[in-house]
């Protein structure tokens, strides 16, 4: 049976690493977050587009998330196979700029159409969104304006929002409150608390939450209702705009110092902010592009609201005090 | 004096093995120490608040799950119906069906905007309120994730009750209660502790039912923490001392456990009852059978009717379907086979001795991937593959296959073990007079005796594997992709009607391997020989 075992594994072994590609081009490894890199992600269609004229093979690798993907690499260090990391937000950025394992792109980015002006040596944006509580226009026709009338709802209005430790959104939304509300954060979470149905690990697993009915509002983004009128033309789920303005997630990607293919890499971040290359982000990943695409962005984001105000914090507050910041978010909701 | 077959290539095969387990883990540790730059950042984890919140919800999902274990077990045994087999194989299903299918399956049911809750909102216009979070529904989950299980388990040891045992049983006219403590009692005590270890362990070190039924932050597990400092902190120092301490517990538990000698219980095959309990007994039988078809197999049969519903069609067109469920049945093949060999060399090696130091240290690492954090294993291997020079791609089948056989390990021991070292214990005399070569009693004596433990062993680990994504993380590919990472996949790009879809058709999977699976290899184990 030992025999058995190790032929099964030999098989399967070899048909993984049967898959690997022609070796005469070179080979463009981006790091990603799984649902970038899935069959239903903006991966696929990027890959055909710039295969179509670098000739060049681009080998997307994807781990479970991007935070996953950045201590992939700095676990790799020099010797890391990856020549593009692709996903990083806002929130880690400044992290993983520290690093010192970041290039500089040498790209000029005109025309980008961000919330906020962007001028990055190191990230180039490819797409965003803000953070937002969504609710069923049908069983809640009025949300709540901001975080003050939220708490003030009847304590059988439940949120699902998910863990800062865990998932990209928790993380966003212990941002969205500091930023909206500096020292006062602490007493905006405790006034949360009896909303809270449940605080879960990913984002998917509190989106379903909400999705079955067990929470009325969840936190997720401006562009989560698009995906639902789009594949369901359901325009029944909304974002809640909320006046204090909202905390907006940017995923960039950027180019590894180790990496042997800088040229190539540069081209491909080019590409990906090209409006040839949005042009498959927002029907993919759902969230906006970083450029004008005009009549080339889907329907089922066109009237989509967004927010009047963004909020921002500072790279290097972030960094600082991000640890302070979760341990005062999880003592107000314990 | 109990007296054992003399067999010093059981033992020392067991040992060497249970060595390999240990070295592994420590390699795991030390790749891990290794590749940690700093000297680590201040843990803001309260240890002692953490273990003591998580130790009563562990303690109480333990106690309870064995109950409940027990209960059906008892009923299962005495009761034949149509479909019998169909609900054993649904209850069995529940352990190794990812949580949070189960915890969705739960919510289906008992949540706000549940079966019951629609139920009652239509028929009286009452809404109850949600038992479904906070501790309680913690609770909920782990039971019927692991009572089921415990009472599959069980239930095979009371099915093994030889029929010579029971017509002495009848013919003494027990009460249902006498019948109870003297027979089936002493069948089922060997198998307690080391599953009363395993429960508390899933539950101890149980990490996403737990964050997302707890309600918040003031229900959660070590586990936890560990994850984030690998993940968010980077404190790789940190999530090393959290790991130790958690595997400092665990092994407590587990030392608790394998202390435990299995009392002799005789072995046989299980015919149809002929013995009828009196009305009461029975009564009650069905009652416990009715509570827990409501309580435990409706949130699954809730998993079936939520992946018809979100249509099977869109699913079973894609090629990356077939393609994942491909490689589960090749993963799920070869775990179970590796498992087979690996728990069959730790539980024969631990029956043929009569040291009890030993069989404590044989006993100890059947338990290994229950105490080290998944987050951790994970990162572990991930780090050693990258020492030891092979393509990350090539090695993440082999790893993945590694990792869920350690993982079915303990539910194979605990499945195998007591009835090997019952032979080992009530035959060692007549098998030492023999004088027949330990191949010559395993294949004659003992396979024939177990098939049936084998078979349900098999299911186990297949289907273990087949549910589990814990350790593929980090090495993740698109080419290499089993059916649970498809349906979070689908989730994670909001398709959730396919990921029900996927979920149904894990289930489905799961159960026919569970009905089917046991009786062929007890099939097998009792054809005859030449």
């Amino acid at each position: 049976m030992v025999k058995f075992a190790s032929i099964a594994l030999a098989v399967l072994v070899a048909g993984v690493s049967g898959l690997a590609v022609a070796q005469d081009k070179p080979v463009l490894t981006i790091y990603t977050y799984d649902g970038f890199a899935s069959e239903w992600g903006p991966g696929v269609p990027l890959k055909e587009g710039f295969e179509a004229t670098c000739e060049c093979t681009v080998n997307f690798v994807g781990a479970d998330s991007s935070i996953s993907t950045l201590r992939k690499v700095q676990l790799e260090g020099a010797s890391t196979e990856a020549d593009i990391l692709l996903g990083l937000d806002t929130a880690i950025a400044g992290e993983a700029r520290a690093t010192g394992l970041f290039a500089d792109h040498g790209l000029d980015l005109p025309g980008l159409t961000l919330p906020e002006a962007w001028s990055d040596a190191q990230f180039v944006p490819f797409d965003y969104s803000h953070f937002a509580f969504m609710h069923d226009s049908d069983t809640m026709p009025v949300p709540p304006k901001n975080f003050e009338e939220l708490i003030a709802l009847p304590d059988s209005v439940k949120i699902a929002i998910q863990d800062p430790r865990s998932a990209t959104p928790g993380l966003g939304l212990l941002l969205w409150v500091k930023a909206a509300y500096g020292d006062r954060a602490p007493e905006i979470w405790a006034g949360l608390k009896p909303k809270i149905l449940t605080i879960t690990r990913e984002w998917s697993e509190s989106y379903a939450l909400f999705l079955d009915g067990e929470a009325d509002m969840v936190l997720s983004y401006t562009t989560s209702p698009a995906y639902h009128i789009f594949d369901e033309d359901d325009h029944s789920i909304k974002a809640a705009l909320f006046e204090e303005g909202h905390f907006p997630q940017i995923e960039v990607a950027g180019i590894l110092k180790s990496s042997d293919q800088q040229e190539l890499a540069a081209q491909f971040l080019a590409y990906l902010a090209s409006a040839e290359g949005q042009k498959v982000i927002p029907t993919t990943n759902w969230m906006f592009p970083v450029v004008d695409l005009g009549d080339d962005l889907d329907p089922s984001f066109k009237d989509l609201p967004q927010p009047a105000k963004t909020l921002t914090l500072d790279e290097a507050d972030i960094i600082e005090n991000m640890s302070a910041w979760i341990d005062e978010m999880l003592a107000a909701v314990q | 004096m109990l007296t054992l077959p003399h067999r010093p290539a059981r033992i020392a095969s067991a040992t060497l093995l249970a060595l390999a387990i240990a070295a592994l883990i420590a390699l795991v540790f030390w790749a891990i120490l290794d590749a940690a730059t700093d000297a680590g950042g201040s843990s803001r984890v309260d240890i002692p608040h953490l273990l003591r919140m998580t130790a009563i919800q562990a303690g109480l999902t333990m106690v309870l799950s064995l109950l409940v274990g027990m209960a059906l077990a008892w009923a299962l045994n005495r009761l034949r119906f149509f479909g019998r087999d169909l609900v054993v194989g649904l209850f069995a299903a529940a352990i190794v069906t990812p949580g949070m299918v189960v915890a969705f399956g739960l919510l289906s049911i008992w949540g706000r905007n549940g079966w019951i809750n629609q139920v009652s909102q239509t028929l009286f216009g009452v809404t109850i309120d949600s038992p479904a979070f906070g501790l309680q529904g913690i609770l909920l989950a782990h039971v019927i994730l692991d009572g089921a299980f415990a009472a599959r388990i069980l239930l095979a040891r009371l099915d093994a009750i030889p029929t010579s045992r029971l017509k002495v049983g009848q013919s003494l006219a027990l009460s249902a209660w006498q019948r109870f403590r003297l027979i089936d009692w002493p069948a089922m005590r060997g198998s307690l502790p080391g599953l009363g270890a395993i429960i508390f362990l899933l539950a101890f070190t149980s990490f996403p039912i737990v964050l997302l039924l707890g309600g918040g932050p003031a229900n959660q597990t070590l586990e936890v923490a560990i994850y984030s400092a690998v993940r968010l902190d980077f404190d790789l120092t940190g999530a090393v001392r959290l790991a130790l301490t958690q595997i400092g517990v665990c092994a407590v538990v587990i030392l608790i456990a394998s202390a435990f000698t299995p009392p002799p219980a005789a072995l046989g095959r299980s015919v149809a009852p002929t013995w009828r309990d009196g009305m009461t007994a029975q009564a009650l039988a069905w009652l416990i059978l009715v509570l827990s078809i409501l309580g435990f197999a409706l949130p699954l049969v809730s998993v079936l009717v939520d992946g018809i519903a979100g249509g099977f069609a869109r699913v079973l067109s894609q090629a990356s379907f077939w393609q994942a469920t491909l490689t589960s049945l090749a993963i799920g093949s070869a775990s179970a086979f590796l498992t087979l060999i690996l728990a069959l060399m730790l539980a024969l090696g631990r029956a043929a001795t009569g040291n009890p130091v030993l069989r404590i240290g044989l006993g100890i690492p059947a338990f290994a991937y229950l105490a080290v954090p998944a987050v951790v294993l994970s990162l572990g291997f991930f780090l050693l593959v990258r020492t030891l020079g092979v393509p990350i791609g090539a090695a993440a089948p082999l790893v993945v296959v590694i990792a869920n056989a350690l993982l079915a390990l303990p539910f194979a021991v605990a499945t195998l073990g007591p009835p090997l070292d019952a032979i080992a214990r009530s035959r060692g005399k007549l098998l030492r007079s023999l004088g027949i070569s330990g191949w010559a009693q395993f294949v004659r004596v003992e396979y024939p005796l177990v098939g049936r433990d084998i078979g349900l062993m098999l299911a186990l680990s297949f289907c273990f594997s087949l549910g589990d994504l814990g350790v593929i993380a980090l090495f993740g590919t698109q080419d290499f992709q089993t059916l649970p990472l498809l349906m979070y996949r689908a989730l994670g790009s909001y398709r959730s009607n396919d990921a029900a879809a996927i979920a149904a058709l894990l289930l489905i999977l799961t159960i026919i391997v569970f009905v089917g699976l046991p009786k062929l290899v007890e099939r097998l184990s009792h054809a005859p020989r030449g």
